[in-house]
């Protein structure tokens, strides 16, 4: 029996492998590791919003207490968060969090000279301690308007 | 935290160096056949080692040669940093014609650098300390000495390196075996996990806070968990018993009744409790995703990973794609044995070329070229 479905969860869909394991290494440093599942890699940002469309919009729909993580590559392209989030039905956009780098993870990889996963955990130390450290890298800064949402929604349920 | 293990001419493993150095937690991934479970025996014989066993036929044996070779000796190196310091034991053995069984023909324990003791063959040299003279002894050839050098206090190099040795955790559960059943306490459970019931015991008499992690993790993976316990049921003689309760009442099962999967719960939540009361430890967990739901795959990993970042180290093995997605590149490690008249290669996943997905790559079987 699975026991976060019926609590405030955080599902991360990762557009690549390099996404996934920035996401393991941020779920290593959260207080609540259960609350928190990385999903497999959907091959691609436009496969992140199919998967999202076909599989993720009907079960949040079931799953009030869902929030959802996308994890996409902007490749030098900031347009990509309006086309995606276009994507996002009215009734999710609250629940629904569009994260990525500026350009491609192993850019953020060479400039910070960190693994993936330590990556990762830079980040979630910089929003349990409220820091910007690491999400201010101008590969990453771009992200700071979903950021301040993923502060008020999904951090009270990783970092409690 | 092993910093370097090193073993050659046994089993499949020959000139084989693990890189695990500063790895908290680290996963071996390869086919069947590859070397990962033989890797989890190599750790074996130098905890069996610190926990008593000296008589080398009861450690190894001639078929132990890698392809039968017993004229070229086999060795078994393991560095390991205890509190800042580094241990490093060494010991080989050798097999000549006309032998029944192995014999010791080095052996070696220093820390940071200065020896211990060093043996060859017979003969063991007990290095001059600030209260001992040096001393020089005999002893069989077909013991090991380890075992048997007197320890002087907790704080003897030779104490510290067999208590952390022997009390690493190097699992292999089958949890049909495991009935919670218990005559004795233990800290140093076994392979198989079928004296989980005496390591209950035993952590909770060393440390009894431990029962407060133990009981926080069963209640995040089994929400109607209530407590455990763990009553006489005749001389000597325990048995653990879990009780459940909801709105609608409470049951108590023997704990013998529990699922597989629920067993392994068990058996994390003591690896999570012992590291904390009384590691950092080492604990290789040999496919710890077998019996597991799915859904409970990726949390069980992440969480043992997460508990040793604090101090330990985590070695796991896997076949599970789930298992195999909660490591990274960094710290997954790929056996690889081209066939079974070859050694065991081993390489970072960072160090592979491989093209997509790597779950999709290990199906096609592209990881190990």
């Amino acid at each position: 029996m699975s026991a976060n479905k019926y609590q405030p969860h955080v599902l991360v869909l990762p557009e690549d492998d390099a996404n996934r394991q920035i996401a393991n290494g941020f779920q290593l440093k959260t207080s609540k590791v259960r609350q928190m599942q990385v999903l497999e890699v959907a091959g691609g940002w436009k496969q992140v919003l199919a998967s999202f469309a076909s599989n993720h919009v009907p079960e949040m729909r079931r799953s009030p207490h869902r929030l959802l993580v996308l994890l996409i590559d902007f490749d030098g392209n900031l347009g990509r968060l309006e086309t995606a989030k276009a994507n996002i039905p009215g009734d999710l956009t609250d629940r629904v969090f569009l994260l990525g780098v500026l350009s491609e993870p192993e850019a953020l990889r060479g400039s910070l000279a960190l693994s993936y996963e330590d990556i990762g955990s830079a980040l979630a130390r910089d929003c349990r301690d409220n820091t910007d450290e690491t999400w201010g890298h101008h590969l990453l800064r771009h992200n700071e308007g979903e950021l301040q949402r993923l502060r008020d929604r999904v951090l009270p349920i990783l970092f409690p | 935290m092993i910093q370097r293990l090193y073993v050659h001419n046994f089993r499949c493993l020959e000139n084989f160096e693990l890189p695990i150095k500063d790895r908290p937690s680290v996963l071996l991934i390869g086919n069947n056949g590859a070397g990962k479970t033989t890797v989890a025996l190599a750790l074996q014989i130098l905890q069996r080692i610190a926990r008593g066993t000296n008589r080398v036929a009861d450690l190894v044996k001639p078929k132990d040669f890698a392809r039968g070779r017993g004229d070229v000796p086999m060795r078994f190196e393991a560095e390991v940093d205890i509190d800042g310091r580094v241990y490093s034991y060494a010991i080989a053995f050798d097999f000549p014609p006309g032998f029944r069984e192995l014999r010791v023909i080095e052996e070696k324990l220093a820390v940071a650098g200065t020896a211990v003791y060093s043996r060859e063959l017979s003969e063991v040299h007990l290095v001059r300390t600030s209260q001992d003279t040096e001393a020089t002894f005999r002893i069989d050839w077909h013991l090991v000495a380890l075992p048997i050098v007197q320890t002087k206090s907790e704080r003897d190099p030779l104490f510290v390196f067999k208590n952390w040795m022997s009390r690493a955790l190097i699992l292999r559960p089958i949890p049909s075996l495991i009935t919670g059943a218990s005559e004795e306490e233990t800290l140093e459970p076994g392979l198989l996990g079928q004296d989980l019931g005496a390591w209950f015991s035993g952590l909770l008499a060393y440390a009894p806070s431990a029962y407060s992690r133990i009981d926080g993790y069963l209640r995040e993976v089994m929400p109607d968990f209530k407590d455990i316990r763990n009553p006489e049921i005749g001389k000597d003689a325990r048995s653990l018993v879990v009780q459940f309760s909801n709105d609608s009442g409470r049951m108590a099962l023997p704990f013998e009744e529990l699922s597989d999967g629920e067993k392994c719960f068990m058996i994390c939540a003591l690896v999570l409790a012992a590291n904390e009361a009384y590691g950092p430890l080492l604990c290789f967990w040999d496919e710890p995703d077998n019996y597991l739901a799915l859904s409970e795959v990726g949390h069980f990993i992440v969480t043992l990973r997460k508990a040793f970042q604090g101090g330990g180290q985590f070695i796991a093995t896997s076949h599970n794609p789930e298992a195999i997605r909660r490591f990274s590149d960094d710290n997954t490690l790929v056996l690889y044995r081209r066939n079974h008249l070859e050694p065991t290669t081993v390489r970072a996943l960072k160090d592979v070329e491989i093209s997509g997905d790597l779950v999709s790559a290990l199906i096609r079987g592209d990881v190990e070229r």
